[in-house]
């Protein structure tokens, strides 16, 4: 029989799948989102999922991104 | 697997870091930039940026500037009035930031005082302000110049037969001086300074003054008419330092002028010396020293140049213009060579009249008067010497010098260095340096240590010029590895973060490429700069280059260096940090940087400062010439990692200077396969394995004794500021300046751990 879930596919750089990689196994078993590692830049995660994983990406970015003070 | 899969990141890489901005630098994305910031800040600033009412005038086309009422200046490079406009202003005011099109400058209290001090005076400031400036001048400007030069020149420290005075030709200035309670404890009571000499009536009189114009009669014959009225009082040398902070604007505002009277002075004997006929100093080191030797005395400053501007020529054309006993002080034991090379070289000084003095040599020089070249760890060594140098010292500790040739300077203020400048008596003092940054934010102690800034050259301005090299600025990022990345996120792998972006081993094959691509098809001459010890010795290892870091003997070091000069198999050299300041490699034309310091914006400038020394023929190299750029600086980055925080924050100063960074993401390309080290996936977790079983000692950042002054203390903030200790970007900048100042004297302190990376390779693994 055919299972259908519904999810969300992410596409990203090596390094970026990596992080989300971390940030799964950072949570506890009940809230792990991802469903499926296609490959080394390709995820298949659970579809509420996506908010979170921008924000965690956004703010890593931010710690590394250098604003020059006013 | 991995590697098909990364050939295809740049493309999107690019696409998802717009976030990461440069400054953009032409004239239409100024303003908004700078509404945007003050915006920020509350509508208070919001007045600042409202220009409505400044009024232009009719001809304003033809002026070169616009002033504000809040201190700013901007100046258009294309007006025809560009040259003496520049000039002017980099007597006034601070440069900001200098793109090719639009200068920003910022008129503060010490820019003023350094203006006075080139002999300006608050009329000739405004008047010629006001005929550049487009719009008329606002009040508040015209207030403020006045406000902060009115009493700039009224006082001046002079030394004496060894003996400081504050000389001034009004009494009730004087008075109010010693009314300070540090000024009025650091002086000298006449009845002993002066009873030998005679001069009763002057203690008489009491309090603070004494009429001098006997002793000035004696000393400065010639200029003793118009001296007549000068009144001045004794303080103690060791206050000296003291006493020139509490007369800064800040505090008692009467900022002290220090200026030598080298052609009357009598007492000590001159030093006969010459430039060469060969040696011609460019048109800005001659404008440099014009600002020094203005009136005809000598005053005591900074002068600013880029390195490879001929900074030496300048220091050696000041001691040939004083000729008298110069002491020159540089950082470390090459650059005292160096520095003693460049004397013979372009003057017509003596062996026997020149000496270096250093813990290899201790050379003394013959006659009354001499130049002695030493480094400021010499002099200001604390602990226990050899007989020898102790007479050394003794000696320099005694004379009085003539000139006291300080290299870059940026180093000085450190507690350290400032004890040198105690310990040693100088009528006048010259600091050099291409870099008046740190990250301590004490610069500005400089203004009392030495001087006020005397010249400042436009780097752009050179480059067009031909006298520096044209550099390519960029910054290649590398995607780090999936496995290298996947460790560089684990938590307890936090010490090793830096060892794993600069191990990554795309940055290693983007290395490998540069540095083939340089040697074959360009037959350059390179240097790799690496912060992180494992990783120079790492890189230069699988590379099969020689390697200088702090613990290369000072003869290995001069044998490696000369082969790099000479040689034809020898065209790239990894350096460590030592490499950072004043070893003079003028062959070297392209620079890679796998590991930096942090944030240093000091030591990206210093380090591009190795490869600006022009090559080749001038009219190739001038603007339009037939190369483009001749030298290449290249800053490999991994994305992703807090290398790009750093790396942004880095290349800060050299983009005021107007430089610009060009962001290469392509390295190694695509086609590139085996050739390069690290291709295969076995290989990559080897290397992977090695850094994560080193020692902690070992992947840490080297130390060096001259780390005594901020890179140290940056060092201490970094193990602190790790990623999880970040809460987020814009606090680290706050961070910094905090920390800094309790780590201070973290670097000085005596009997401190021995550094494990120094340790003898066999005890390493006891204590390690």
């Amino acid at each position: 029989m055919v299972n259908a879930t519904k999810g969300l596919f992410i596409s990203c750089d090596i390094p970026m799948a990596q992080f989300i990689f971390k940030l799964n196994a950072s949570l506890p078993d009940s809230q792990k989102f991802i469903i499926c590692e296609l490959d080394s830049t390709h995820l298949f995660v659970q579809p509420h999922a996506s908010e979170m994983i921008r924000s965690a990406i956004a703010e890593f970015r931010d710690q590394n991104t250098y604003e020059k003070p006013p | 697997m991995g590697f098909h899969g990364e050939k295809n990141r740049p493309a999107k890489k690019h696409k998802s870091s717009k976030d990461h901005h440069y400054m953009v630098h032409d004239e239409d994305s100024y303003y908004p930039e700078e509404l945007e910031d003050n915006n920020r800040d509350g509508e208070k600033e919001g007045k600042k940026t409202d220009f409505t009412n400044l009024e232009l005038k009719p001809d304003h086309a033809n002026r070169p500037l616009w002033a504000c009422a809040d201190g700013r200046i901007f100046l258009e490079t294309f007006s025809s009035l560009y040259k003496q406009a520049y000039d002017f202003l980099i007597a006034i005011a601070e440069p900001v930031c200098r793109p090719e099109s639009m200068h920003e400058y910022n008129l503060t209290p010490h820019s003023l005082y350094a203006a006075v001090s080139v002999g300006l005076d608050t009329e000739t400031i405004i008047t010629v302000l006001n005929k550049l400036s487009k719009t008329k001048l606002p009040k508040e400007m015209i207030d403020f110049i006045h406000a902060s030069t009115a009493n700039y020149g009224k006082v001046k420290l002079v030394l004496k037969k060894n003996r400081y005075f504050i000389e001034s030709p009004f009494p009730e200035v004087l008075k109010t001086l010693l009314k300070d309670e540090v000024v009025g404890k650091a002086r000298i009571s006449s009845e002993n300074a002066n009873g030998t000499d005679g001069f009763t009536i002057s203690k008489a009189l009491g309090e603070m003054r004494s009429g001098h114009d006997e002793l000035l009669t004696e000393a400065e014959l010639a200029t003793a008419a118009e001296e007549k009225e000068t009144h001045s009082f004794e303080i103690d040398p060791s206050q000296v330092e003291n006493v020139k902070q509490r007369c800064l604007p800040n505090a008692l505002n009467y900022p002290m002028l220090e200026e030598y009277d080298f052609r009357n002075d009598t007492v000590n004997p001159d030093l006969d010396v010459e430039l060469k006929p060969h040696a011609r100093p460019r048109p800005y080191q001659e404008k440099s020293l014009t600002k020094m030797f203005g009136n005809g005395r000598a005053r005591s400053g900074i002068i600013v140049l880029p390195c490879g501007a001929g900074k030496s020529l300048v220091g050696v054309s000041a001691a040939c213009r004083i000729r008298k006993s110069c002491l020159c002080l540089a950082t470390n034991a090459v650059s005292v060579d160096q520095w003693a090379f460049q004397f013979k070289l372009w003057s017509t000084i003596k062996d026997e009249q020149i000496c270096r003095f250093t813990s290899d040599s201790k050379e003394r020089f013959r006659g009354n008067a001499g130049v002695v070249v030493t480094t400021y760890n010499m002099v200001a060594f604390g602990g226990k010497r050899s007989e020898e140098s102790e007479k050394i010292i003794e000696e320099i500790r005694n004379r009085e010098w003539g000139l006291l040739l300080m290299d870059e300077v940026h180093v000085v203020p450190a507690h350290m260095f400032r004890k040198v400048i105690s310990l040693t008596k100088s009528h006048c003092k010259l600091g050099l340096t291409a870099t008046l940054v740190r990250e301590d934010e004490r610069i500005t102690d400089l203004n009392f240590l030495i001087g006020p800034k005397l010249y400042e050259a436009n780097w752009l301005d050179l480059v067009k010029g031909g006298f520096i090299a044209n550099v390519q600025c960029a910054e290649v990022w590398c995607p780090m590895t999936k496995e290298f990345f996947a460790e560089y996120l684990k938590k307890d792998n936090a010490k090793r973060k830096q060892a794993l972006y600069v191990m990554n081993p795309n940055k290693f094959r983007a290395c490998e490429f540069l540095i083939r691509f340089h040697e074959q098809q360009r037959g350059d001459k390179i240097i790799v700069f690496a912060d992180n010890l494992f990783a120079l010795t790492e890189y230069a290892m699988k590379l099969r280059k020689p390697m200088i870091y702090g613990a290369t003997s000072h003869v290995e070091r001069t044998k490696i260096l000369e082969a790099f000069k000479t040689s034809r198999d020898v065209n790239t050299i990894f350096l460590s940090k030592v490499g950072d300041n004043s070893i003079d490699i003028p062959e070297a034309n392209v620079i890679i940087q796998i590991s930096s310091h942090a944030g240093s914006r000091r030591q990206e400038a210093q380090r591009l400062g190795r490869i600006l020394r022009a090559k080749g023929r001038l009219e190739d190299r001038m603007a339009g010439g037939k190369e483009e750029y001749n030298a290449f600086f290249y800053s490999l980055v991994s994305t992703d990692t807090q290398e790009m925080y750093y790396s942004t924050k880095r290349q800060q100063f050299l983009i005021d200077q107007g430089y610009s960074f060009k962001v290469i993401t392509s390295l190694p390309p695509a086609d590139s396969g085996p050739e390069l080290s690290y291709y295969r996936l076995e290989d990559q977790l080897a290397l992977l394995k090695k850094v994560l079983t080193a020692g902690d000692d070992l992947v840490g950042l080297e130390q060096l004794e001259e780390d005594a002054d901020d890179i140290a203390l940056v060092k201490g903030r970094r193990s602190m500021g790790s990623m999880s200790a970040m809460s987020g970007a814009s606090g680290m900048v706050y961070m910094e300046y905090n920390t800094g100042q309790k780590k201070q004297g973290h670097g000085l302190m005596k009997g401190k751990p021995k550094d494990p990376s120094k340790r003898h390779h066999l005890f390493k693994r006891r204590y390690g």
